[in-house]
């Protein structure tokens, strides 16, 4: 192993002493190309100096380096200020609720209603001013309010409940104002490590330093989980084993009859349970996939007729049940579902079949079946929080029907003579819009999210777009591609800036789902009539190369622009708007 | 590693100084690095690395390499 490695096992291993974590640390740091360097404040009411160690932890196991700026106490006007300045785009936002007066906790039950109000009405007031002066930010993590001071059961709800719960939906409410506020859950934190483990009163007395260290080391964890790990991974599909993974047993020799699946006995309903957790997941936009070596029609008789299934056929999007290798079957999977490998993540219980994935395939995430299954739901609850953790839109939702009118999309080609009158008889429809800030958050999830059909691979958060919606010296294209077949969705985003007499295209994205179809040409008359329309006489595009985007670095040349420079890769274009005429699509009706 | 040299790494790294630099004079006054909040994170280091708890009246008090040694040393034998 090397020196990388070792130390990557000692700051994921548990237990590791806190002296240990921070030489750790420093050393992995020192090692690390800083491939990706992100920069975050802390702005908080106590003292949390120990949160920039595992801040720089958790980014250095995501493959980052982090800078952490302490700001100052309670004092987050400034902060936001210092940070900017400091080009600082991430911020941790921790005001403790006992610190919001002194003891505030204890005060509670002293204060008249009036006064708690009149601190809630300055609160409310003081972070609408921090969230505004920091809207520029890329991110900020609000912690929300938790108990710090145990509570004693008087049978009646108690003021130090009743304001948390009031406090906690004035954040939320102020938070949900901001597409660049994500809001952490630090009321879990404590009921998951529990309250004497969690705080130290010992310094929260001395030096107004409430937090032990599991709770910080457990914030900066599920901070960096919601971040993604700082945009490492984007997972998109869910790939399962079936036996010993979706149900107990064999289905190939106990039969439908001798397989464990079911809600009211011990272990069906482990199993049972995880089928649960993994259609919940199908819901929020998780795409389903089977990979077992069984034969179909055990694993259809299962999914079709088994009382205790949850699962159900419709509800997968590929499958490759087989008695071929797993390595060639997700591969297999990823090109039928038109993703990359890295976005899958691939759960099965035998040794074997996992180090085959491992090894062969290291950008897959591959997780175990836990031997001992009273640990199958915490596994279940790690896989939730890789697809979750970063935020959903509604758009994400149900995925796995548009993706099965893509299949069947693709079988109807056979069915015609060419591939033109194909296109025709699909009846494709494109509706471009012009900064449509309701479908804000979806937007960012494409640029975040699409690599291959990416011109740029210019990754923009929900703030970003929404400072190009609300400036004039740009316009975020947003196109929604319905067929036939149905609706496929917000699939394809243009962002540009108008330069004087220059239009520059920052970024052309199409989701792969809708790709092949004359999509990709259709909205560039729009672009050029706009152009035109705001006394532009020239149009500028690049190429920017990557792992991913091969597929479309002669796009630009396809669609007709005139090829100026080439650097590294990196391709410039320019076209005069009067030479320039965008191939026409006459399959596609366009609307606006 | 002797208790001595193990408390030796620990307050290097918390202070971020060397290890070999530390001697029966190196104390909050000597150590620029040293201040209150770094103290504190002393504290939970020392504890953590030798599985102990430093008594609350102790654990401000402890200021020099000479005293933190002296409770560490009391500590580890009441275990």
């Amino acid at each position: 192993m090397s020196e990388t490695d070792d130390l990557i096992a000692l700051l994921t291993a548990p237990g590791t002493t806190l002296s240990r974590t921070i030489s750790a640390v420093n050393a992995l740091e020192k090692l690390t190309e800083p491939q990706r360097r992100v920069r975050i404040g802390v702005s908080s009411n106590v003292s949390v100096d120990l949160l920039s160690v595992f801040l720089r932890k958790y980014a250095l196991l995501s493959g980052a380096t982090a800078d952490v700026c302490m700001g100052n106490h309670d004092d987050p006007l400034t902060d936001v200020d210092q940070f900017t300045q400091a080009d600082v785009e991430q911020m941790v936002f921790l005001p403790f609720f006992d610190n919001l007066l002194p003891a505030f906790e204890l005060q509670l039950e002293l204060l008249e209603p009036e006064i708690v109000a009149a601190k809630e009405a300055n609160l409310r007031a003081r972070y609408r001013l921090v969230f505004e002066k920091a809207r520029k930010m890329r991110q900020i993590y609000a912690c929300s309010f938790h108990r710090y001071t145990p509570a004693v059961d008087t049978g009646v709800v108690n003021p130090v409940s009743r304001a948390l719960d009031r406090f906690n939906e004035m954040l939320r409410s102020e938070a949900a104002a901001f597409p660049n506020v994500r809001i952490i859950d630090t009321g879990a934190i404590v009921h998951q490590l529990g309250a004497e483990a969690a705080f130290d009163p010992r310094f929260y007395l001395r030096n107004t330093a409430p937090f032990a260290t599991p709770f910080i080391n457990e914030l900066a964890r599920r901070i960096v989980a919601a971040a993604r790990g700082f945009n490492s991974y984007f997972y998109k599909a869910l790939v399962l084993d079936c036996d010993n993974t979706l149900w107990g047993g064999l289905i190939g020799e106990d039969l439908i009859e001798g397989i464990k699946l079911d809600p009211h006995s011990y272990p069906g309903r482990v199993y049972w349970q995880a089928q649960q957790a993994i259609l919940a997941l199908e819901r929020q936009g998780v795409l389903l996939c089977l990979c077992s070596k069984n034969n179909p029609a055990d694993v259809d008789e299962v999914l079709d007729k088994h009382p205790g299934t949850v699962l159900r056929r419709e509800h997968i999007a590929a499958r490759q049940v087989n008695w071929t290798d797993k390595v060639s079957n997700l591969q297999a999977i990823a090109r039928e579902l038109n993703i990359g490998l890295d976005s899958l993540v691939f759960i099965d219980d035998s040794d074997f079949e996992c180090n085959a994935v491992r090894g062969a395939l290291p950008m897959v995430r591959v997780l175990q079946v836990p031997k001992t299954l009273s640990d199958y739901p915490r596994l279940l609850s790690e896989i939730c929080e890789l697809f979750l953790a970063g935020g959903i839109s509604a758009e994400s939702r149900s995925k796995t029907a548009q993706y099965r009118q893509r299949q069947e999309a693709v079988d109807a080609i056979a069915q015609h003579e060419t591939n033109e009158q194909y296109l025709a008889s699909l009846d494709l429809r494109v509706q471009i819009a012009r900064d449509n800030a309701a479908n804000l958050a979806r937007i960012s999830e494409l640029t975040l999210k699409s690599n291959q059909f990416n011109l740029t691979t210019l990754r923009q958060s929900p703030a970003e777009i929404l400072q190009r919606i609300d400036s004039d010296s740009g316009t975020v294209y947003s196109l929604v591609v319905s067929d036939r077949f149905g609706n496929a969705g917000l699939t394809g985003v243009v962002l540009v800036s108008w330069q004087g007499e220059t239009a520059k295209i920052d970024a052309f994205l199409i989701s792969c789902r809708v790709i092949g179809r004359g999509v990709e040409f259709c909205v560039w008359p729009t672009l050029v009539e706009d152009s035109r329309r705001r006394g532009c006489h020239v149009m500028e595009a690049e190429y920017w190369p990557t792992e991913k985007n091969a597929q479309v670095a002669d796009f630009y040349d396809r669609l007709g622009l005139p090829l100026v420079a080439e650097a590294n890769g990196t391709r410039y274009y320019r076209a005069a708007l009067d030479s320039f005429t965008p191939p026409l699509i006459d399959w596609i009706k366009v609307t606006q | 590693m002797k208790t001595e040299d193990t408390l030796k790494d620990v307050m290097a790294t918390v202070l971020g100084i060397v290890a070999d630099s530390i001697n029966e004079d190196t104390s909050m006054d000597t150590v620029e690095a040293w201040d209150s909040i770094k103290h504190m994170n002393l504290v939970l280091a020392i504890e953590e690395e030798f599985g102990i708890s430093i008594p609350d009246e102790d654990a401000a008090n402890i200021t020099s390499y000479p005293l933190i040694r002296l409770v560490l040393n009391e500590q580890l034998k009441g275990k």
